[in-house]
């Protein structure tokens, strides 16, 4: 029977042309779903990352003090004790000496 | 004896385009299933790994534009498969009561009567309901996994990566079955793998409802249908 042709096959459109184009329709729609639901996700995903960005804008633009040099305290410190930003006394006070201790890894 | 016991005039059952999607789906899901596995019990070492990773995703791709190509192209096969698969009757919970009459045929040796199927028996609807679900989500999921998993949120992808993986070994755990009961019934084998056609005692036998209401003369169904 290899290479005969066949001598019967079915009717294709054993389904009416409504029925076919219900469920034709329907498959479409049940694909496109999940399309249009993954492009919001994706397309919502740093919502929440651009609303905690506003609220601390928003914090910062009602802040009483803006700049840190407007600082009262930093101020105090500079006239009472470290003399001039970049100052001797400042530069040994507030800056931090790293040593090279790669050798202790190996 | 029934005086179809040994009729051979050869019925079309499945097109040659169907043909050629099963035989593309075979050859990658294979690769699929066994990577699939491969990847979720990590047995192999860093580059064993990384090529199991690179083969499972050759072979979703060619799955991926397999499945495409053939809604695009076979859109009439695909309404009729879903038109098949979804027929819910009376029949297939007899059929289930006696799962199709296999069990006893193997096991007990003894032949049950069992309702009578159109093309596709209960057992291969659940399993076409299946590929058709489970085979949509593998392919959407695995998409996006492999992707845009940086992109897309966090939970969303997580989400993603529990049903692809469900999905996957529920269709996995489905490939022993089928390849049992595809060479089982030889003739739908031949069908499948070969020239498409079944003799009319085998459909006869085992989709009586799909003779009687589906098939027609070839030389009718020529006018209509090339």
């Amino acid at each position: 029977m290899n290479n005969k042709k066949h001598v019967f096959a079915e009717d294709s459109f054993f389904i009416s042309r409504r029925k076919f184009m219900a469920i034709g329709a329907a498959f479409i729609a049940v694909m496109a779903i999940p399309v249009g639901w993954f492009a919001s996700k994706v397309a919502k995903r740093n919502d929440y990352i651009k609303a905690r960005s506003a609220g601390l804008y928003k914090d910062d633009a009602i802040a009483k003090l803006r700049v840190s040099h407007a600082n009262p305290a930093v101020e105090k410190y500079y006239k009472e004790f470290g003399g001039q930003p970049l100052g001797h006394m400042s530069h040994d006070l507030l800056h931090t000496h790293f040593v090279d201790r790669t050798k202790l890894n190996s | 004896m029934h005086h179809n016991q040994h009729d051979m005039r050869p019925i079309q059952k499945h097109p040659l385009n169907v043909r050629v999607f099963h035989y593309i789906l075979l050859l990658s899901f294979l690769p699929l299933a066994a990577t699939g596995l491969l990847l979720f019990f990590k047995p192999l070492s860093q580059e064993g790994m990384q090529l199991t990773y690179d083969i499972h995703i050759i072979a979703g791709v060619v799955l991926s534009l397999d499945a495409l190509a053939f809604t695009v192209i076979a859109f009439d096969r695909v309404v009729l498969f879903i038109a098949r698969v979804f027929s819910l009757s009376e029949r297939d919970v007899k059929w289930f009561m006696v799962l199709g009459g296999y069990p006893q045929k193997f096991l007990l040796g003894k032949k049950v009567p069992v309702p009578p199927m159109n093309k596709y028996n209960s057992g291969q609807k659940l399993f076409g309901a299946c590929v058709l679900i489970g085979g949509t989500l593998l392919i959407l999921s695995g998409l996006v996994l492999w992707l845009v998993p940086h992109a897309a949120p966090r939970d969303l992808v997580w989400l993603l990566g529990q049903i692809h993986l469900v999905a996957g070994l529920i269709l996995t755990a489905f490939l022993p079955v089928h390849l049992f009961l595809a060479v089982y019934r030889f003739d739908d084998f031949k069908a499948m793998m070969i020239h498409g056609n079944v003799p009319y005692h085998d459909a006869a036998e085992y989709t009586p409802l799909w003779v009687e209401q589906e098939i027609v003369p070839v030389t009718v169904n020529q006018q209509r249908n090339k």
